[in-house]
């Protein structure tokens, strides 16, 4: 694409989403998922996307009732290409939500949970599994250790290990590339606020054409070819995000890849949707496999990693390593119900004891979700200094990645949560 | 227009409708026009099933996982054990670590 | 019986629906088919659409008072265009006899109809059918499209779609003969009045079943 824009650096996808004017009806539709208010149009007109402000989301696409918006970046015929190619590892990263939606394009019932025969299908297709929920159970030790080291620096001074700054409470999770591009268009005082932390997709990628090329697969890791698999749209445009080559860097420093030129830690991104049409191009009939095994260290998960496609998932994972670390007794239970549900933001207060400092502390974390409802009145307050909490889960789409803008259209419902309100041709 | 008003001499009966005849159709009309009602209604109800069922899905997965807990991940301690070292330590935080961008600004 | 005897065919409030219904669905078709095939650019499009949104509104208040204020009609409108007979097939076969008068000037024989020849009924439960659907579609697509589902909201769309282009395409029959039939156009724009020798020839059935001599 040539354009010119302004939020968008060199190599970064811009316009994710397009909407085709032949389909679209001007119904408005669409303009009630956006969160940024990146559509464009009087109703009753044909709708174009902003993309200066758009965070390709998907919403708006998931939500058409004519089919109207459709994705830019059709990596399939890439993929497939990849796959036929013995000098290539192909490998897989499966995000959590994919597994309860990858079964409805085959014929089984909505939320189905399908791993096994999903690890089947992707492993006759000539994918190697990388399930994202090992790289969730990563994200958690190193946000977790983060939020850990913030909280301890905000609540008794206590001064990182190698001297660098620390970041400022409350910490928001960053696994969302739509979330984060928000932050960075809209509410860029609040960039120091992200964890630092990659999100699950840019770790697996990172990890695999590192450690994974040379002890796992045991392949040169120029040969790794990384494929995320996700319900979402937006990690094609956070797979493009320069900065993300961060394998081929370390590997260059130490002599271990043979390429001059850098690799992206994340080649190419896969929709649930796209998948689907890939296994069938393929003739791959997931509904008809067996179950299996993922078959590699990298496919082992918990079921704290398993729960980040749902709002409150990622709290909750965080919230039961942290109780174990920082109090060091087991938890009572392990559910954490507060930060579960559909409600737009959810809070919850957990009191521990520290064991390093022996203090009791009381930690308030908040979940969002659907951030065009909630997220704004949130930032004011913690931009105003009025917010009680020190960690939120922040979410894009309504009820988490699960309802992400790249997992298959569901007609049993639409991804809105609220109250029914009727709009009006003058509004 | 009065009944005997000499516009005209014929109008159409009342009583072409028997009671019975009346009760029915007008029954069957009403119903009919129920039916899209309840459509409505059930899809307005019903539109975040798929969402539902779904979350269902996952809390399912974790249930019946044997591990529950990020830290207790063997995989995961394997990785900082033979590669990572641990949380945040310099190979993390080059590799699992990342910077953000103020868009609001002018982009190299 | 003389020359100068009149029926009552359609009485005021029948008038007044047909008026408000004629108006209104006339504006919704020429809109809505701006709209589907897109012909104008973006500020007319969105001016388009909200007369179409406007006139739909008059429609649906146009029905809705029909509905409650003469429930008694919408009934007998119903049971009458819903009663077929051999005759009505026999009807069809001959195409009531129109085109080989209008083009053949040729007169053929007819079956005797009620009110309501066959065409008119076939047209009437268009209309009922037609009508209910897409005042019913038009809100869903209108007021809620976002909220009843991707599935409900695709449906709605083409249900829309279908029943108009039934109802335009059947509406050119309707609106030629209507203003054809000349002694039919005055009664139902004018004072509602058509001869009776007229009715005795169109309609036999309906003047000798289902009339009451005043006075």
């Amino acid at each position: 694409m040539n354009q010119e824009t302004k939020t968008y650096r060199k190599g970064e996808i811009p316009g994710v989403i397009a909407i085709n004017a032949r389909e679209c009806k001007g119904c408005d539709a669409c303009k009630r998922f956006c969160p940024t208010g990146a559509i464009t149009g009087l109703f009753g007109a044909t709708h174009r996307v902003e993309v200066d402000l758009c965070i390709s989301c998907g919403q708006c696409l998931v939500n058409c009732p004519f089919g109207a918006p459709y994705e830019t970046v059709d990596p399939v015929d890439e993929v497939a290409a990849k796959l036929a190619d013995k000098r290539t590892t192909v490998v897989g990263i499966i995000a959590p939500a994919v597994r309860v939606a990858i079964g409805e394009p085959f014929g089984m019932p909505v939320g189905s949970l399908v791993t096994g025969k999903m690890y089947s299908a992707m492993k006759k297709a000539g994918f190697v599994i990388l399930d994202n929920n090992f790289a969730a159970d990563l994200t958690i030790m190193e946000e977790g250790t983060e939020f850990i080291q913030r909280a301890r620096h905000a609540l008794f001074g206590e001064k990182a290990e190698h001297g660098g700054e620390i970041g400022p409470l409350p910490q928001f999770t960053s696994c969302c590339p739509a979330w984060v591009r928000f932050v960075e268009t809209n509410y860029p005082a609040m960039i120091p606020n992200l964890s630092s932390a990659k999100s699950p997709q840019q770790m697996a990628g990172a990890v695999a054409k590192t450690y994974g090329a040379a002890q796992v697969f045991k392949v040169a890791p120029e040969s790794v070819y990384t494929v995320g698999i996700m319900p979402c749209t937006a990690k094609k445009f956070e797979a493009s995000r320069p900065e993300f080559q961060s394998a081929w860097h370390f590997m260059k420093e130490k002599g271990a890849t043979a390429a001059s030129k850098p690799y992206p830690d994340i080649d190419a991104v896969l929709t649930t949707r796209d998948l689907a049409r890939l296994l069938k191009k393929m003739k791959i009939n997931l509904a008809a496999e067996n179950e299996v095994e993922g078959g590699t260290l990298f496919a082992e998960y918990t079921g704290a990693g398993t729960i980040f496609g749902n709002t409150g998932g990622v709290m909750e994972a965080a919230l039961r390593t942290a109780w174990v670390v920082l109090t060091g007794t087991p938890l009572a239970r392990i559910e954490f119900q507060a930060v579960r549900g559909l409600k737009g933001v959810k809070s919850a207060a957990v009191t521990l004891r520290d064991r390093k400092y022996g203090k009791e502390v009381t930690v308030k974390v908040a979940v969002v979700h659907d951030i065009r409802a909630n997220i704004r009145p949130l930032l004011e307050d913690v931009m105003a200094g009025r917010s009680p909490y020190h960690f939120v889960e922040v979410m894009n789409c309504p009820g988490g990645c699960v309802n992400g803008g790249g997992q298959p259209v569901c007609d049993t419902g639409s991804s809105w949560i609220g109250r029914v309100l009727p709009s009006f041709a003058w509004s | 227009m009065s009944k005997n008003d000499p516009n005209h001499e014929f109008i159409e009966s009342p009583f072409i409708l028997s009671r019975r005849e009346f009760i029915a159709i007008g029954g069957i009309i009403v119903a009919l026009l129920a039916l899209p009602a309840v459509w409505v209604r059930s899809a307005l109800i019903n539109r975040n099933q798929h969402i539902q069922a779904r979350t269902r899905g996952l809390y399912k997965d974790d249930v019946t996982s044997k591990i529950r807990l990020s830290h207790e991940n063997p995989a995961v301690m394997k990785l900082y054990r033979d590669f990572a070292g641990k949380p945040l330590s310099p190979v993390s935080e080059e590799l699992l670590h990342t910077k953000y961008v103020n868009r609001t600004k002018a982009l190299a | 019986m003389s020359e100068s005897s009149f029926i009552l065919k359609h009485p005021l409030r029948v008038r007044v629906f047909h008026y408000i219904l004629a108006a209104s669905f006339l504006t919704l078709a020429v809109t809505g088919v701006m709209l589907y095939f897109k012909l104008l650019a973006e500020p007319a499009m969105n001016t388009a659409m909200q007369v179409h949104v406007l006139a739909g509104i008059v429609l649906t208040l146009d029905a809705l008072a029909f509905f409650f204020l003469a429930f008694d009609r919408v009934v007998l409108f119903t049971k009458r265009t819903f009663t077929f007979s051999g005759n009505d097939i026999k009807w069809f076969a001959v195409l009531g006899g129109y085109p080989q008068k209008i083009l053949l000037h040729r007169k053929v024989t007819v079956p005797p109809m009620g009110k309501y020849n066959a065409g008119q009924k076939l047209f009437g439960i268009c209309v009922l059918v037609g009508g209910t659907l897409l005042i019913l579609s038009g809100w869903v697509l209108w007021t809620i499209p976002h909220a009843v589902g991707h599935g409900a909201a695709s449906w709605a769309g083409s249900i829309h779609v279908v029943a108009s282009w039934v109802l335009i395409l059947f509406l050119f029959v309707h609106l030629f003969l209507g203003i054809y039939m000349w002694d039919d156009f005055k009664a139902m724009f004018g004072d509602g009045r058509i001869p009776y020798e007229d009715a005795a020839e169109k309609a036999p059935l309906w003047v000798k079943n289902d009339l009451r001599r005043l006075c």
